[in-house]
């Protein structure tokens, strides 16, 4: 179980000799991913999805908050006690051509953490090589193929999987999963998704799954919970299926009413939300961080900025589903079948 | 569009099969292009001529004092000296010196070069800072005033002491390079994973940095080599040095100040040819340069 | 402006493009015929190695080496054949008859240089005489995309967004009044709100325009959201191609089957998506003789292993398999 709490991150970007820009990533995001759970954080890029997924795998500091990593606070510990913590949690990055090294076979990469974790666990050095065709079979590809080949002579579904396998070498607890299949073969991107749920469900290990394609989110863990961005701020959580189906933020919304529809297959959903601004230019720091590009947006939006939260709704009845929007509104947007 | 052809390989990966798969491949890379394997072959044989060449002759060299400033013949391919001493001889014998003191030059170049690039792109930071400030100053020492002053105090009677010397003024643009290289690197996807995996420190820079950069550091190896030779044939033909060995600089020297190379036909192949094997070195250097990319890029060499 | 009010028609006959490699000369478009209806948008879909971006750059005669064009036609109305052209004729063509907006249109344009004088150069190229002329085009164009176009001319790269490079992108494939427009995955790389105001505006302005567009993507959403027809591409070849809505709603090919099957969907049952097994081929892995996609394909018979399968057109539609006269498995229902 990982938690973290009022997590914030500002960049300091070059500015003039004035001083520098600061850039806030992060304005102070809380979540939790239990065990064996499936989450998924949504947004645009530059939304601070990224940037949080790799606090959560520990390859980036935050300025303030606190991430709990199994009942102990990361605050707590000095930056050398924090490594066992973090190891279990690998970054699977969005660039299967550059997360391997092109200078040494998949043996080479693979031998590498193995070694070290056979030290960690008092195995000996044949286990290594046991467990990277295991690791290999898991993942679903042919260990006496690809162990003695360079990361040039594999395609890019193939890669992936080898960039799983090598996190899974620290038989770790959660796996983030940035953009994984953004980058590979639309007719082989099932087969990565479709591999990170099987792990979930034979491995038990948890995926967060970073994304600006809800559609593919949705298929990683679909009883999960989705975490939609705006900005470096939650604007609305909750069941990954009860947000696609009913989101009640504005910003979710249009972020479903873009998703193409198949015609002839689908149909446009009966409503449409689109921002009347593009991303750089509906830009505040008042208010809702939303209330310029969004069409529903009125005088208090533009004055006091909502917090995550129950209230608000329709309906006024408990719901697992939280939004930080004064005037949220169900609207259905998504496509759907056309036989339906 | 790329196309890969895989070569054969069997299911044995132990250390002794890749490495030699790997020179397999650097075979094959320099079998590619012609130029290459020209380069090859002038390089060996100059280092040939730098081991072996002085167990040739005599430790003196024989004089003909009936064939002072001797045209080209077959008995001396390049004629003679202002001593009668066979040009080709002397040029045999000077390359263990200008080798030697390129060779030198080059590792500390490269290896300091290296070390200090790594470093500080590694660590960045303070780390970084104080190095970079170091190379500036490696950077901005004027190199050849140093040496003309050097020159008066210090012999350089071994060619490691003069490797050694323009070693540590040359280190500068290397550790600049290899650096932003790090730099660069150290963002890539799989250095990125080998930290998040904990794998150690040493394992980082030894086994994923390193192989990465090898072309780039082999390739200045090999220009630090040439460009060794340059200064110190530079420094003997000013004559700033003193004569102690036999070297190419003090035959260019000897060519034109004393034999008047430039006015007097007769002394020509006593200055062609030490300029003749330095033009030869190099070109043979930067054919191997070429191949330097191939070889360490497992996708070029496989291909 | 003068512009002539009948899109043109475009006609791909045969085309076969070859890359010279270790291996001998590869095919990575063979005998191709596709024909773009005047005035419609064409989708192109496949995957990285089917052939669709070489295809596009035979349209502007524009394949570089290793690759070369061995054989086939590419005419386009009032120009002939563009295979044919060479030299002065066919640069003129490039811009003014056929625009071209590249893959990664966020970053090819010049860092160094603003929009405007990347504009300037395009019209000077070109012989523009009133260049005041080309500029009030362009501004006009850019304020339709919805931006600023004052603003825009005056802005480096750097200054832009992807979307808007993108948008300047289409700019510069229009300003010349071209009338067949090339789009190279025009939505990469590009965020969910972007790319669908881009798709957008493709539409749009290729409605006022009166083009004919062709759009090469790897994303099938993208396509369907904008294109009349859609081809689809495996291996070098076109496997099937018709009208948008029907090649989606009953693919033939087993290879469009699978494609869609494996797009998961916001409605309907997630677990009903599959992915299709194996890897698309690559040139030097493409089978030499039978059907290229026969390893993938689960409707594979003993005649796919030898016989390439032809392209039969009945209904509006082509298609390339020979299992294609049976009834299409995948049903309308799984999506419902």
């Amino acid at each position: 179980m990982i938690t973290g709490t009022a997590i914030t991150k500002t960049f300091k970007q070059r500015g003039n000799v004035l001083g520098k820009r600061e850039v806030p990533a992060l304005r102070g995001v809380d979540f939790a991913i239990p065990k064996g759970g499936a989450v998924s954080f949504i947004g645009e890029s530059g939304c601070g999805k990224t940037t949080l997924g790799r606090i959560i795998a520990g390859l980036e500091t935050y300025d303030s908050g606190e991430i709990v990593i199994d009942g102990t606070p990361m605050s707590s510990l000095t930056h050398r006690n924090r490594q066992p913590y973090y190891r279990r949690i690998q970054l699977i990055h969005q660039d299967p051509y550059s997360a391997l090294n092109p200078t040494r076979t998949i043996h080479q990469t693979l031998e590498a953490p193995l070694r070290l974790r056979a030290r960690q666990t008092g195995r000996s050095k044949a286990w290594c090589d046991v467990r990277a065709e295991e690791l290999l079979d898991l993942v679903g590809i042919d260990p006496g193929y690809v162990l003695p080949r360079y990361p040039h002579q594999l395609s890019g579904g193939m890669r992936q999987r080898v960039v799983i396998a090598r996190a899974l070498t620290m038989d770790p607890e959660m796996l983030v999963a940035d953009e994984a299949v953004s980058m590979i073969d639309v007719s082989l991107r099932l087969g990565i998704l479709g591999l990170l749920r099987d792990l979930r469900e034979r491995l038990g290990v948890s995926v967060l799954f970073i994304t600006h394609d809800i559609a593919t989110a949705r298929y990683v863990g679909d009883e999960g919970e989705l975490y939609v961005i705006y900005r470096g701020q939650v604007v609305e959580r909750g069941p990954t299926e009860t947000i696609i189906a009913d989101p009640v933020h504005p910003y979710t919304q249009s972020l479903l009413s873009a998703i193409p529809v198949l015609h002839g297959l689908e149909r446009p959903g009966a409503e449409q939300v689109v921002p009347t601004e593009a991303l750089d230019e509906g830009q505040t720091d008042e208010g809702c961080l939303f209330s310029r590009r969004c069409p529903f947006s009125t005088a208090r939006c533009e004055s006091e900025r909502p917090v995550l939260g129950h209230d608000g709704g329709e309906s006024g009845e408990a719901t697992v589903q939280l939004h930080a929007c004064f005037h949220p509104r169900r609207r259905s947007v998504i496509p759907q079948g056309v036989g339906a | 569009m790329t196309v890969t052809v895989i070569p054969e390989m069997t299911a044995g990966t132990t250390r002794a099969t890749l490495r030699r798969n790997f020179w397999r491949g650097v075979w094959r890379v320099l079998c590619r292009k012609p130029s290459r394997m020209a380069g090859v072959v002038i390089v060996l044989g100059f280092a040939v001529m730098g081991v072996i060449g002085p167990l040739l002759y005599p430790a003196n060299l024989p004089r003909d004092d009936n064939a002072l400033y001797a045209p080209p013949s077959l008995q001396h391919l390049f004629g003679t000296d202002f001593e009668g001493t066979d040009v080709l001889a002397l040029v045999i014998t000077g390359a263990r010196y200008v080798l030697l003191t390129g060779l030198a030059t080059a590792v500390i170049t490269v290896a300091l070069g290296t070390a200090i690039g790594l470093f500080a792109g590694f660590r960045r930071g303070r780390w970084d800072s104080a190095l970079m400030r170091l190379t500036d100053l490696n950077l901005a020492i004027p190199g050849l005033p140093l040496l003309l002053v050097l020159s008066t105090v210090w012999k350089f009677t071994s060619p490691i002491e003069m490797g050694l010397v323009l070693g540590l003024l040359g280190w500068g643009g290397v550790a600049r390079a290899v650096r932003s290289q790090t730099l660069s690197l150290r963002e890539r996807g799989f250095i990125e994973a080998a930290r998040g995996l904990g794998l150690p420190t040493r394992h980082i820079i030894g086994r994923e940095l390193l192989p990465s950069m090898a072309p780039y550091i082999a390739m200045n190896m090999l220009i630090a080599v040439t460009g060794a030779v340059y200064a110190q044939v530079g420094l003997f033909f000013l004559g700033v040095l003193p004569f102690d060995a036999n070297n190419w600089g003090v035959m260019l020297n000897l060519a034109v100040f004393s034999g008047g190379a430039l006015t007097t036909p007769a002394a020509l192949p006593y200055l062609l040819a030490p300029l003749l094997a330095i033009l030869l070195l190099t070109l043979g250097i930067v054919l191997i340069v070429d191949a330097m990319d191939e070889i360490f890029n497992p996708r070029l060499r496989e291909e | 402006m003068t512009r002539d009010s009948a899109a043109p028609e475009v006609r791909v006959r045969d085309l076969t493009v070859v890359y010279k490699t270790p291996a001998g000369e590869l095919p990575a478009v063979s005998g191709v015929s596709l024909t773009l209806t005047p005035g419609t948008i064409t989708g192109v879909v496949g995957e990285s190695g089917s052939g669709k971006s070489t295809l596009a750059l035979s349209l502007l005669n524009a394949v570089q080496p290793p690759g070369r064009i061995a054989a086939g036609s590419v005419e386009i109305d009032g120009l002939g054949d563009v295979l044919h052209l060479g030299g002065e004729d066919l640069r003129r063509t490039r811009g003014r008859k056929v625009g071209y907006v590249f893959q990664a249109a966020q970053s090819s344009l010049n860092p160094l240089k603003t929009v405007g004088k990347q504009l300037l150069d395009l019209g000077r190229s070109h012989d523009v005489a009133d260049l005041r002329a080309l500029v009030a085009d362009a501004k006009a164009l850019l304020a339709r995309m919805g931006l600023d176009g004052a603003r825009v001319l005056d802005s480096h790269q750097h200054e832009l967004s992807g979307g808007m490079r993108q948008r300047v992108g289409i700019m510069l494939a229009l300003v010349l009044n071209a009338q067949v427009v090339v789009l190279d995955e025009p939505t990469t790389a590009l965020d969910m709100i972007t790319q669908a105001t881009i798709l957008r505006i493709i539409r749009e302005v290729h409605e006022e325009r009166a083009l004919t567009t062709l759009v090469i993507t790897h994303d099938v959403g993208a396509v369907a959201e904008v294109a009349d027809d859609l081809a689809v591409m495996y291996g070098g070849r076109v496997v099937e191609h018709g009208p948008i809505a029907e090649v989606l709603g009953t693919p033939r090919h087993p290879y469009t089957q699978g494609l869609i099957r494996a797009i998961p969907r916001l409605s309907g049952d997630i677990s009903l998506a599959r992915a299709l097994p194996g890897r698309p081929p690559t040139l030097g892995t493409l089978p030499v003789a039978g059907c290229v996609f026969r390893e993938r394909c689960d409707k594979r018979m003993e005649i796919c292993e030898t016989v390439e399968p032809e392209t039969v057109t009945y209904d509006g539609r082509t298609v390339a398999c020979h299992a294609a006269g049976r009834p299409a498995p995948v049903k309308r229902r799984e999506y419902a």
